[in-house]
Order: C-alpha cells, then sequence, then structure tokens
C-alpha cells in the first residue's frame, strides 16, 4: 500500500480539522489532513449557519459568550467573503418571560458583546415580516457565515503554507504501536485503495466520530452526537439573525443564509454519528416555533430539512444532551490514557474553531518541544484569485453580490445553476480544484441549493464532469461515472426534500421526476442505483409519531348562488391547457359544441418530450416496453382502475389517431413506429442525456434517432452547440454506448450565435428561422466530419442527432432543410424544458381549436366553482378587480393533479382537488406517500392519488356515485396511474379527453332531445 | 369567496423554474441586454434586499408587456416583481440623470397635454420637423423615429362640455377618458359616449388626471402615487353609488383596476371601491349582453379586419370581449392578429436604446397587419394603435368606432373615410 509520512496528521475535514491543519502549516509543521469525504462534509456542513456574537450564552454560559464574541471579531476580520454582516436581534415575543431581556442585557454587557435596545417600530421597519406582537428587540453582532467556503478557505490557506489535504481518505484505524500511536491507514475512496499515514502526532479532530477513532486505537473517548434538524424556507424572509431571546432552548433561532433562511434546530441524542433520522416531530416544531416570529410562516415555501450531530463530549453518564457545556475539549491521550502521539479536539462549536484550533496546536507544540506562536488571527485569508467565488473577498458577503456580479459580465448564458447563479466557470473551477461528486460542487459553487433542488443543473453539471474527466477515465468508466454523479446528487437532494415535501415544493420534485425519470428516463441507464461516492441516507423516521395530520379538508360547501344563466354560458367549458385540456377542447369544438378553455397558465407539453407516449415500461423492469399492444392488454387486465382500462383501449386507439390526423394537417405529421397498428409498437427514441425512451407516436424531426435494432441502423454522431449548456454531446454519447448504441459527441460553435449572451433552445430556434443559419449549422458539421485522423466521420454512414432547437413553429421546414442539406438522417433527441417539440404540439392544437371557433385563453386562474345541487353552474376565475364568471353547460377538469397544480397539498392537512374539492384517493397516512429512494422503479405511491371516475370520465364520490352530473375530469387528475413512471402521460390525456367528450356530447344530445320532445308534447 | 392575494415578492416562491414565461416573452429573443423573465423576477429576486444597492440594470429592459404573468402555471408576479425592482432603481438612484429626465418627459403624458394641446399646431409641427427629432434624440434619448401622436385641435372634454345636456335617466355612468382620448384622439371619447348614450345611459365625467401607468412603468412610484390618490379621491364617490367607471382605454383601466393598488400597495378601502369599480369598455358591454340589456340593432360593416388585441388588454384576465362584441356586428369578419406585442410597451419603445427592440418584437404584429391587406387596424389600445401606423402605414381604430358605426352615429377619421368609400 502506498505510505505517505508527514509529521502531523491531522484527521477531520471540518471547521475544527481544517483549522488545526492551517495553524500547523503556518507555524512550519509537515501536517496532512484526512477527511474521509469532501471538507465539511459532516457537522461543519450541516450547522445553523450562525456566526455567534455569543448573546445565547450569556445568561447561561458566560465564558462561552464571552469566547465568541472575541472570536467573532477574529474571523470577521480574517474571512470577511466568508460573513454577512447580517446583525441580530433578540427578541421577545408573547411567549417569553419578559425578566429574561433586563438578564440578557446584563449578560451582554459582563461578557463585552455590543447590545442595543431597538424600538419596535424599527424593528418591523427593517424587518417587516416579524411579529408585531414581539415586545422587545435588542441588536447584538450577530451574523451569517458559510461554513463551505470558511472550510475551503481555510484548507486553502493551509497549504499556501505547505500542508496536504486528501480527501475521500477515509481512516479504517489509527496506528498503534505499544503505547504510541504512529499513524492510520486510510481507504482512498476514489481510487479504492488504501493508504497509510506516518507521522510524530496524531490529531483527532473527527468531531462526532472522535470517539470511533480513538476506539481504534483502543482508546475510549465517550461522544455524545446531539443531533439538530433544521429547515430551510426558500427565500430569504429575513435579513438579520433574529434569536428567541430566552433561555436557549429548541427552535429559537432564524438565520439568513445566502438565499435561503434556516430555522432551526433540536437537539436529540443519538448513539452513531452515522444514523440517526429527521423525525416529523421536528419539522412540526419549526413550523411552530417559525410562525410565532414570523406569522405565517408556517405557509411558506420550504425547501428542505437536513440533520447534523453536534460532538458532545462527556466524561460521566448521560444527562440532558443540552447540558453538557459547549466549551471545547482537548484530551491529551498521553496523559489522559498513557498513550503517545495522539491527541483529540471535540466538542465546541463554529464560532470559536479557530481557537480551538490555536489550543489545540499549542499543545502539540509542546509535546513536539517546539515553540512557534500562533498567527491565524493576525493573518487575513483572501487568495489573489477574486471574482465573484464562493467565499473570496476582502468585504463581507452581500446577498446581491453574485447578481451584480452576472450584470456586471453579462454571464446570463454561462449560469450552470440559474436559482443560485452559479457560472460556468465556478463549476470547472471547482472541479479542477478536487470536486469528486456534484454534491461536492455544491458545497463549492451552492450548485442545486436553491429552488428547483437541482432539477436543471444536476444534468448541466454531470455534462461539465464528463467533458472535464478530472480523474481521467477511460470513456467507458466516464460514463458510468458521470450517470452515477448524477443519480448519487438527485438522491441526495431528495433526501432532504422528503421531510418537507408539500406545497410548492411538491410540486417542484413532480417537474424534476418528470424532467428526470419521463423525458430522460435516467432508470435506462445501467449502473448501481447509489455509488460508493453516494449520499448517506437518514434513516426512516418513527411513523407513529407522525404529528403533522393526516385529517383530509372538510370539502367546502358551496352556497346554492342561483346565477341566471347567461348568454355569454358555453356548451363546454375546459379547465386547465395541459394535452388533456387542450385534446379534449379540440375533441369538442370539432363537434360543434360552443367551446371555450381556461387555465392559469400553460400546461406540461411545453415541458414534455414532444412525443406521444402511450405506455413505455411495465413495473417489473427498468426496461422500456417495446411491444405496446401486448404491454396494454396486460395493464388493463391487471389494473382494472387504470384510465386506460376505463376508457378501453379502442378508444385509446381511436383518440390517437384523431389527434395524428390533425397533426398532419398541420403540416406537422406525427408518425407510429408500427405502420399498420397504431398501438403497435414503441419507438425507442434518444435523449440529451443519452438514454432512451419508449414512446408511441412521435414527430418525424426525432423518428431518425430510432435504436430500436442497432445492429441494422446506422451509428449516431451528436452534435451540441458551444455555448448551449443544456446539451453535453460526449456524455449523451458515452451513455448511448454504454447501452451498445455506438455513439460520439462533437461540439460545433457558430458565428450567427456568438455575441449572445444567453444561448436557450429557443434563441437557436428562433436563429435556425434564418436560411444562412442552417446554411453555417450544416457547414460547421461538415467540418467536422472532414477532421482528420479519426476525429472525422463519413457523413453518408451516420446520422446526425442534435438538441431539441428545431424550430418553435408545427412545420418541418427547419429539419427538411438542414436533412437535405447534410444528406444524412437527422433528428432531435427529447431534453431540458422548454421542450420545443411539445411546444409545436400546443401551437397546432390551439391553432386547431380556435379554427373550429373554440376559445383559448390563459391567465384565467379557476377560484372556485358554482354549484347547485348536483349540477356544476360556473367556474369563477381570478381576474384584474373582480373575479370573473364563467357559465357553461358542463365542465372538464384538465388541471393535470401535482404536476399541473390541480392538487395541493398544504404543510398541515391532507391532499385536496383545489376546484371542486373532488374526492381523492390516496395512502391513508404522509408517511406513506414516498419512497426512501427518488429513483424507486416502483414510484412514489402518493402520485397514484387522484379522482376515480366511471367509464364516461365523471368523478365519483364515496358510493360510485358522479358527484356532479355535467362534470369530467381528464389527464393527470385521474386515480390508479403514475404517468411520469410508466410513460402514459400523453396516452392517458388523449384518450380520457376522447371519452369525456363523447360523453358529453351524448349528454347534450340528450338533454336537446328532452326538450324538443317536452316542446312536442304541446 | 377570496381572490388569492399574495404580496407581490413573495409569490416569487410559487416558481418551480419550469421557462415557461421564457418562451413566452417577445423581448428576451430580440436583445442581449434581458435574459428573460424566470432570470428577473423569481431567480434574481431572491437576490435582492430592500436596504442594500440593487445590482441589476437588466431589468430596465422588460417591457411590461405581462405575457410571462398570463402563461405561469403556477402564479408567480413576474411583471410586478420586475416593475418594483424598476421601482427601486429609480429610488437608489440608479438611473443616469439625463435617462430619468427623459423618462419624466415621455411618462408625464398629462403634463405634455395640458402644454401643448393649447398651441396644437404650433406643437405638432415641431415635433414632425427631422431636425428637431434628431436633437429630441441627443439630447433627451427620444429615438428620432419613435411614433409620437399628434396634439388634437380640441380636447375632448371641451367638446363633452359643449353638449347639449341630456334628461337625466336612472342609468348613468363615469367615462374616464385618460390622456390619450382627451389630448390625442378625442374621437373615440366621442364614439364611446354615443354608444353609451345609445344603451340608455347618461355619461358623467367627473374631474380625473392621469391614471399614472407611464410613471409607473417608469419607476417613479411617488409620483404615481400622486396621481392615483388623487382620482380615488375623484371617482370614490361614484363608485360607493356603484355607478361604473368604464374607459375605453386599456392600459388606463387596468390601472386603476389593479396596477397602481397592486405596485403601489395601495390596500384601502376607497382605492379597492373604484378598483372594484372599473370595466373596460367592451367588457362592460358584453355584460350588458350577457343580461340581455344590450342594444344590438347593428347595422352591417361589410369590411374584413385585423384586431390586435394588446398585451396590457389580456392583463385584464377577461379574454377577449371587443372580440365578441366586433362578431355581432352583421358581415364583419375580424381576424385576430394572435401577436404577442406590438413592442411599444407605453414609454418603452420612445426611447433611442428601446426603439430597436420594440421594432423588432412587434414585427409579427406589423407582418400580420400587411398580410391582412385591410385599410384599418384595430386595437383597444392607443399607443398600441400609434406604433402600428407608424410601422405599417395602416391607420389604426379602436372598436367602439365600429360600434358606432354599426348603431348609424357619426362616425370620424379613417373609419369614415374606409365606409364611405365601400360600394353602397
Amino acid at each position: 500500500m502506498n505510505k505517505i509520512l508527514t509529521e502531523v496528521l491531522v484527521i477531520g475535514g471540518g471547521a475544527t480539522g481544517t483549522g488545526i491543519v492551517r495553524d500547523l502549516a503556518m507555524r512550519g509543521f509537515k501536517t496532512a489532513l484526512v477527511e474521509r469525504r469532501d471538507l465539511s462534509h459532516g457537522t461543519t456542513g450541516r450547522y445553523h449557519g450562525l456566526l455567534h456574537s455569543g448573546g445565547r450564552y450569556v445568561v447561561k454560559d458566560p465564558q462561552a459568550a464571552h469566547e465568541c464574541i472575541e472570536e467573532n471579531r477574529i474571523l470577521r476580520r480574517i474571512m470577511p467573503g466568508c460573513i454577512e454582516d447580517t446583525g441580530g436581534f433578540f427578541v421577545v415575543t408573547p411567549w417569553d418571560d419578559p425578566a429574561y431581556g433586563d438578564r440578557f442585557v446584563a449578560g451582554c454587557k459582563q461578557a463585552g458583546i455590543p447590545v442595543e435596545e431597538v424600538p419596535i417600530k424599527q424593528m418591523l421597519r427593517e424587518e417587516p415580516r416579524l411579529n408585531p406582537e414581539i415586545t422587545r428587540c435588542l441588536r447584538v453582532p450577530d451574523a451569517s457565515a458559510d461554513s463551505f467556503a470558511a472550510s475551503d478557505l481555510t484548507a486553502w490557506s493551509a497549504r499556501q503554507h505547505g500542508a496536504e489535504i486528501f480527501t475521500y481518505h477515509e481512516v479504517r484505524r489509527l496506528v498503534r504501536s505499544g503505547n504510541r500511536v504512529t499513524g492510520a491507514v486510510c481507504y482512498d475512496l476514489v481510487n479504492a485503495e488504501e493508504v497509510e499515514f506516518s507521522c510524530d502526532m496524531v490529531v483527532n479532530a473527527s468531531g462526532a466520530w472522535a470517539g470511533k477513532i480513538a476506539a481504534s486505537a483502543g482508546l475510549e473517548v465517550q461522544i455524545k452526537p446531539g443531533k439538530g434538524t433544521m429547515v430551510a424556507v426558500n427565500q430569504r424572509i429575513v435579513n438579520t439573525v433574529i434569536n428567541r431571546c430566552k433561555m436557549p432552548a429548541d427552535g429559537d433561532i432564524l438565520v439568513p443564509a445566502h438565499t435561503v433562511a434556516v430555522m432551526g434546530t433540536t437537539d436529540e441524542h443519538v448513539i452513531d454519528p452515522d444514523k440517526f433520522s429527521i423525525e416529523p416531530w421536528e419539522i412540526q416544531l419549526m413550523l411552530d416555533e417559525g410562525e410565532k416570529i414570523i406569522p405565517g410562516f408556517k405557509d411558506l415555501r420550504m425547501l428542505r430539512a437536513w440533520a447534523g450531530v453536534r460532538p458532545l463530549y462527556q466524561e460521566t453518564a448521560a444527562n440532558a444532551s443540552r447540558d453538557i457545556t459547549r466549551a471545547y475539549v482537548l484530551l491529551d491521550h498521553a496523559v489522559r490514557d498513557g498513550v503517545e502521539g495522539l491527541v483529540t479536539m471535540t466538542s465546541g462549536k463554529w464560532t470559536t474553531h479557530r481557537k480551538m484550533a490555536e489550543a489545540t496546536v499549542d499543545t502539540v507544540c509542546k509535546k513536539l518541544h517546539v515553540q512557534r506562536p500562533c498567527r491565524t488571527a493576525q493573518e487575513v485569508m483572501e487568495p489573489e484569485t477574486g471574482g465573484h467565488g464562493h467565499g473570496r473577498g476582502q468585504k463581507h458577503h452581500q446577498l446581491g453580490a453574485r447578481l451584480a456580479a452576472v450584470e456586471k459580465d453579462k454571464a446570463f448564458g454561462s449560469l450552470i445553476c440559474e436559482c443560485e447563479l452559479a457560472t460556468q466557470a465556478e463549476v470547472e473551477q471547482a472541479i479542477r480544484g478536487g470536486a469528486k461528486t456534484i454534491d461536492d460542487i455544491r458545497r463549492d459553487t451552492r450548485l442545486g441549493m436553491g429552488p428547483c433542488q437541482g432539477g436543471f443543473c444536476t444534468l448541466r453539471a454531470a455534462g461539465l464532469l464528463h467533458e472535464l474527466n478530472p480523474s481521467g477515465l477511460d470513456p467507458a468508466s466516464a460514463a458510468e461515472a458521470s450517470a452515477s454523479a448524477l443519480r448519487d446528487y438527485l438522491q441526495e437532494r431528495w433526501k432532504g426534500l422528503l421531510p418537507v415535501l408539500w406545497g410548492q415544493q411538491l410540486r417542484q420534485e413532480r417537474l424534476d421526476e418528470l424532467i428526470y425519470l419521463n423525458v430522460l428516463n435516467l432508470n435506462s441507464l445501467p449502473g448501481e442505483t447509489l455509488s460508493r461516492l453516494g449520499p448517506e441516507d437518514y434513516t426512516t423516521p418513527g411513523a407513529a409519531q407522525a404529528v403533522i395530520s393526516q385529517e383530509s379538508a372538510a370539502a367546502e360547501t358551496h352556497p346554492a348562488e342561483p346565477a341566471a344563466p347567461n348568454r355569454l354560458a358555453v356548451d363546454l367549458l375546459v379547465i386547465g391547457a395541459g394535452l388533456a385540456g387542450l385534446a379534449s377542447a379540440w375533441f369538442a369544438a370539432r363537434q360543434e359544441l360552443k367551446t371555450r378553455l381556461i387555465s392559469k397558465g400553460w400546461g406540461a407539453l411545453y415541458w414534455a418530450s414532444g412525443c406521444l407516449d402511450v405506455l413505455g415500461s411495465t413495473p417489473d423492469t427498468n426496461q422500456p416496453l417495446l411491444a405496446l399492444r401486448s404491454g396494454l392488454e396486460s395493464l388493463v387486465k391487471r389494473q382494472p382502475e387504470h384510465p386506460y382500462a376505463l376508457t378501453g383501449l379502442q378508444t385509446l386507439a381511436q383518440a390517437l389517431g384523431e389527434v395524428q390526423a390533425l397533426c398532419s394537417q398541420a403540416g406537422y405529421p406525427l408518425l407510429s413506429a408500427d405502420p399498420k397498428d397504431i398501438l403497435g409498437s414503441n419507438w425507442l427514441l434518444p435523449t440529451t442525456l443519452g438514454s432512451l425512451r419508449p414512446t408511441c407516436l412521435a414527430p418525424l424531426t426525432m423518428t431518425a434517432g430510432d435504436c430500436r435494432t442497432p445492429e441494422t441502423q446506422k451509428p449516431i454522431v451528436l452534435v451540441g452547440i458551444e455555448g448551449f449548456l443544456d446539451f453535453s454531446p460526449g456524455l449523451a454519447a458515452a451513455n448511448l454506448q454504454s447501452l451498445g448504441i455506438p455513439a460520439r459527441g462533437v461540439k460545433v460553435s457558430l458565428a450567427a450565435l456568438e455575441g449572445k449572451t444567453f444561448l436557450t433552445s429557443r434563441v437557436i430556434a428562433e436563429a435556425l428561422e434564418a436560411p444562412k443559419v442552417r446554411a453555417e449549422l450544416s457547414a460547421a458539421i461538415k467540418a467536422a466530419a472532414a477532421l482528420p485522423d479519426g476525429d472525422g466521420f463519413s457523413l453518408s454512414e451516420v446520422r446526425i442527432g442534435l438538441p431539441g432547437v428545431l424550430g418553435m413553429q408545427p412545420s418541418y421546414a427547419i429539419w427538411q432543410d438542414l436533412h437535405d442539406q447534410l444528406g444524412c438522417p437527422v433528428f432531435e433527441l427529447a431534453g431540458l424544458p422548454p421542450s420545443l417539440p411539445g411546444i409545436r404540439l400546443h401551437r397546432a392544437l390551439v391553432q386547431a381549436i380556435q379554427a373550429q371557433q373554440g376559445q383559448v385563453f390563459d391567465g384565467m386562474q379557476v377560484l372556485e366553482a358554482v354549484c347547485q345541487d348536483d349540477r356544476v353552474t360556473g367556474v369563477y376565475s381570478e381576474a384584474a378587480a373582480r373575479p370573473r364568471l364563467n357559465q357553461a353547460r358542463q365542465f372538464i377538469l384538465a388541471s393535470g393533479g401535482f404536476l399541473g397544480g390541480g392538487f395541493h397539498a398544504p404543510a398541515e392537512k391532507g391532499l385536496r382537488e383545489v376546484v371542486f374539492d373532488l374526492p381523492l384517493t390516496a395512502p391513508a397516512s404522509r408517511a406513506d406517500w414516498f419512497r426512501r429512494q427518488f429513483l424507486a422503479p416502483e414510484g412514489h405511491p402518493l402520485f397514484q392519488s387522484g379522482v376515480r371516475t366511471d367509464q364516461r370520465m365523471q368523478p365519483l364520490n364515496e358510493n360510485g356515485l358522479p358527484v356532479y352530473h355535467n362534470l369530467y375530469a381528464v389527464g393527470g387528475v385521474l386515480a390508479a396511474a403514475d404517468p411520469l413512471r410508466e410513460h402514459s402521460l400523453e396516452g392517458i390525456a388523449i384518450a380520457s379527453a376522447y371519452a369525456a367528450v363523447q360523453a358529453a356530447v351524448q349528454a347534450q344530445s340528450a338533454a336537446a332531445e328532452q326538450i324538443n320532445s317536452a316542446g312536442t308534447n304541446v | 369567496m377570496t381572490s388569492p392575494y399574495k404580496p407581490v415578492e413573495m409569490t416569487l416562491d410559487q416558481c418551480i423554474k419550469c421557462n415557461i414565461c421564457t418562451t413566452a416573452c417577445p423581448v428576451s429573443p430580440v436583445t442581449n441586454l434581458f435574459p428573460g423573465p424566470k432570470f428577473e423576477a423569481p431567480q434574481a429576486g431572491r437576490f435582492r434586499q430592500t436596504d442594500q444597492p440593487t445590482p441589476d440594470a437588466s431589468v430596465d429592459y422588460c417591457s411590461g408587456c405581462r405575457m410571462c404573468n398570463m402563461v405561469c402555471p403556477t402564479g408567480v408576479k413576474i411583471a410586478e416583481i420586475n416593475a418594483r425592482a424598476r421601482g427601486t432603481l429609480v429610488r437608489q438612484g440608479k438611473v443616469p440623470p439625463m435617462r430619468r429626465l427623459r423618462n419624466n418627459m415621455v411618462a408625464r403624458a398629462e403634463l405634455l397635454g395640458q402644454v401643448a394641446q393649447p398651441v396644437a399646431p404650433l406643437a405638432n409641427m415641431a415635433l414632425s420637423l427631422k431636425p428637431a427629432r434628431w436633437i429630441m434624440e441627443k439630447a433627451f434619448g427620444i429615438h428620432h423615429s419613435a411614433p409620437l401622436p399628434r396634439f388634437s385641435g380640441e380636447k375632448f372634454t371641451t367638446w363633452f362640455n359643449a353638449q347639449p345636456r341630456k334628461p337625466r335617466t336612472t342609468r348613468q355612468v363615469v367615462y374616464f377618458h385618460g390622456c390619450s382620448t382627451q389630448y390625442y384622439e378625442p374621437r373615440i371619447g366621442r364614439a364611446a359616449v354615443r354608444v353609451l348614450e345609445a344603451n340608455g345611459y347618461e355619461v358623467i365625467i367627473p374631474p380625473q388626471n392621469c391614471c399614472g401607468l407611464p410613471l409607473l412603468s417608469n419607476g417613479e412610484f411617488t409620483a404615481a402615487r400622486r396621481y392615483h390618490t388623487s382620482n380615488v379621491r375623484n371617482l370614490v364617490e361614484y363608485a360607493r353609488q356603484g355607478i361604473p367607471i368604464i374607459g375605453t382605454s386599456t392600459s388606463c383601466t387596468l390601472t386603476l383596476k389593479e396596477e397602481a393598488p397592486e405596485l403601489l400597495d395601495m390596500h384601502d378601502k376607497d382605492t379597492r371601491l373604484v378598483a372594484e369599480g372599473v370595466y373596460d369598455f367592451n367588457e362592460f358591454l358584453l355584460d350588458l349582453y350577457a343580461a340581455g340589456s344590450l342594444n344590438t340593432n347593428f347595422r352591417p360593416i361589410p369590411l374584413r379586419l385585423g384586431y390586435h388585441v394588446p398585451c396590457q388588454y389580456r392583463g385584464h384576465r377577461i379574454g377577449k370581449p371587443g372580440m365578441e362584441l366586433l362578431n355581432m356586428i352583421p358581415e364583419l369578419q375580424v381576424v385576430d392578429s394572435q401577436a404577442a406585442c406590438c413592442g411599444i410597451a407605453g414609454t418603452y419603445g420612445y426611447k433611442v436604446e428601446k426603439y430597436d427592440i420594440a421594432m423588432q418584437v412587434g414585427q409579427p404584429l406589423f407582418q400580420f397587419a400587411k398580410d391582412m391587406a385591410a385599410p384599418l387596424v384595430i386595437c383597444d389600445s392607443e399607443t398600441c394603435r400609434w406604433q402600428i401606423t407608424h410601422a405599417t402605414g395602416l391607420p389604426a381604430i379602436h372598436p367602439v368606432e365600429l360600434l358606432a358605426a354599426a348603431y348609424g352615429l357619426e362616425t370620424e377619421g379613417a373609419l369614415k373615410a374606409v365606409l364611405e368609400a365601400l360600394p353602397m
């Protein structure tokens, strides 16, 4: 095994460890640090984000308070860019003992902490969202700290002074020889081999794991890991740290940290620092306590929850966790246990990490008979590489810094993570600087920490990782590594979403699921669900304690407003502009029903593949379904409640045929894989990830990419466009190769796009409307083909794959032109939203509806239905100043389920269908809504929820009878199917729309006949 | 039943980053300076802090057309977030002084009217002189080609006040004329009054001032607040009595209904009462039709015309009532432009740094108008009409003018000429 010699080995890459290795290096020691994962992977990376003023401790622990304020000042000076000078408030709420305030002020003065009384009016001016019932507000110099940036910066400084940092090196055991520790044996996780470090002194700075490390040398160090859970809110609802002015307890601090605000925390003893859960009661506590400082807190969008373990040391038997002193603990094992060569530094808090390091290194110096003073408090850490890198800079961090930098550089088009404004340059710097996983990139750049939680940036980051190939892997391994990186990161994000997955974040996750599991069909790529470098998960929370109640909202009774039907009433009102809504409106308008479609906004056609999926997978395998008809037949037998079972396969085929005819007429034909049977077979089409997705009807712009029989089909050349970050041709080609499809990737650069500050698929599509740009693209592809020395290829022997940029109109013109100019098959790939192929379908449908005198209106959100007995008489839609009443004879609900916003799951109550309050099937307990693995092939049980209907698509109540006689439900709202996972989104939409409209037409004719016959009975 | 009121900036929590808005924005594909609605509102919004410097110049390129709002599936108030960010830019002094002066010049429509209308012939001549326009561009930044309208020889209210008083009926409406009708196109106000009277209404025109939208669009919130407060004071008594307040200028009515209260955070009872009492002209007539009380004695108008429903109109979120009304006129064929935006976006297209963007944004609409090969274009918004005429050479009219013609009432201007030229 590899052997590395050093003087002092530091174990643990958190704040303490990096602080120690920096101090050691500055004092001239030859020193190395080993960390089992990435820096700040442990407690340091999961803490509250607070640079304490010390106010929290002034009454309970004055010594700690004094240390805090001293270190507060020092850290502000030596790592200014890692600190945001938010200031802090201590507020007395109606729930707090008013007398504590005076004790607090006295304690601050005693500890030397500047404290200032703030009038409540002033407090509310500065922080308008605070509870106006707060009676007292005191200002202290709390601040917000970025611990990732700090550890990173400290490690950089250590390296400047000659230290070596080894991440992904897990200590397996200390090496003990007699009564002396001489080093440690580590396992290099990346290269999968052991490494032995030999040294004069080992510093055990492994925090909550200090006990495990010491145990490997036969020493007992009792660590009581104290788990703390925190919840982040999606936006910066406060810009000042808010503390409750009372004896420290759970859930009493709210910290603004970059673009979010963090509510925390709890303190629960756990046994193993690697095994702990996030319990529902902890989340509930954060919500309840948050509500006390911010009225309406519970209704905010919760972004994420996480938990870390405090390294609490105690020499004696167990007490309540919070009563252990938070001061640090330095153990000289020579003195304590008679074993030389090892010191342990544990406990403590982030705010005092530098001082902890100083104390440790002072001891190390003494033991190694060296006398060098500590200068870590004097030397300011600011690397020359300025720019707007995370945490670097001479001034304190400001929230707007990243936005200002992007604006200044007009770097709009270089954003890998749009939510957090992380640029391509920053991500590449992180990768070159040693980031191994996307989670590592996250710590360096905040990638994936915003509202979409990796929805868009994960694919882009995987592409960059692949292109840079930092570990120099061979193509097959590189493909595997990139796919692993992608999977690992999606799971890493999921584990923190699960505890707070409701409301708008739930809708976000459903979109992310559409992207990765439906459009990009990630599960079809080979490989482990979690790699060796993948995230550790929390353990399953105790289900029985689920405090968040499951009672479903009582259906609101609508007052029977007898609104007289007015002359603007239509025959059919469709609610929702997804495929189901648009198809319904078209089927109806075509049959001469006066039809109006209203929608809050546009629908999932803008996000999905642009093809018509009917059924793509079966529950027993990840493999794409190709034999479509037999798959459908066994589905309807197996699942008699499935929407296809309700409509029947004949209706499905008929409906698809009609939509296919519509597209043909619009000049944008959709092809079926089996020309003789529309339900005969699926295509197998490639995506921008390089996976394959099955689909039933596909536009001609995509079918040349079919990969059902690779042996007989031409190899693929994927062409990416320089500056278009949503598509990495190298990554996609490597993944196709791993599926046995011969493929390679090239990138071209177009002069026509030079000078554009952002290159979205839309920008490229609009550019391609110009013939000369198409000519330039063809020429560039031909030039790539003509490259010498095996880099080129023969156009006549390949087919060319492009991202979905061949126009926004339902037309083949752009595709045809490229096909003709290149003289070889050309196809588009399904990729990240916006889906231009999907937009073409949307436009074709809207045009068709309007051609039949139907109306389609966006911007009209339905607020509430008006019903009388068993009929819906109208729905109110949101409008300027006054809601508008939309009346109709019949109504179709096509609001799309979770993805479309038709269902709402608020934080505390159950599930609700937002327009008509229709009864929904759903798993009884929230604990059963999701699986712990995001990519679980069976999908998440919640998404089978929906509205039960009969075969006429009429929603049913508990007694199996239609809730309203003139209401139908179609598409994503339907129960008993997860259309994303089984790749049936478009099929269900179209079949149910067809069935509903058939029923509605029949009902209208029947009603008309009744009136006629009544009229003739004179 | 309540409308889901959510303070503007909090709506950024709704965003699921789906990119639908970025595909609908008509500005971002034609300029490098505007990365799009998602970037400017829900994304940049998380980085803005009220008492900190505002680091975003690009938000000034938002035209305020509100297409983004209309297509957003989650309810982010994108246009409003952008408008407020622009207001912050102004408040923090981030707009260069000459530009700010220019913005105020084009934004004070009422002031301009008060000053220039009395000397209309002189003002019109001066503004049509090429050298004068070049000086205006160099000195102030008002593009030399931008479609400045011509001042009318007579104010609308002058005409109205000179009309014989009709006997008082039980049905009254207030007409909010707005600056364009008052100073530039009084013929539209005349048509509106005639049409309302043909439906048995007495038209009242109380004291009123500019709705303040141009000021709001330029981030001049303090001034806009003064205008809106004054309007509320003048109109609230009518609102209390349930007398509808009707406008033919779609931007004015949207401002009174929503934009001013929302952007200025004015939610007091009087402001709300006035807002709830404001109606767009077509909306009001269509409601009469729905209730069965619209005068439907329409004469045929054998024309086939293109109709552009302005982006500000769609912002009312009431569909296209103008379309439905015009479809009731026999033999009149009206074709919807389906275009997103004409580009002028109020005062946006008048600015030298934005003129080209505006002309490119409006390109699909201009092409539509040319392809229609019709003698007129119909459009509810005044600045859109001027932009369309500027870009295509075609005169543009308001739907109310066609309604007046269909009722057999007096017609004026381009419509009159076209109707007279029809074969009998």
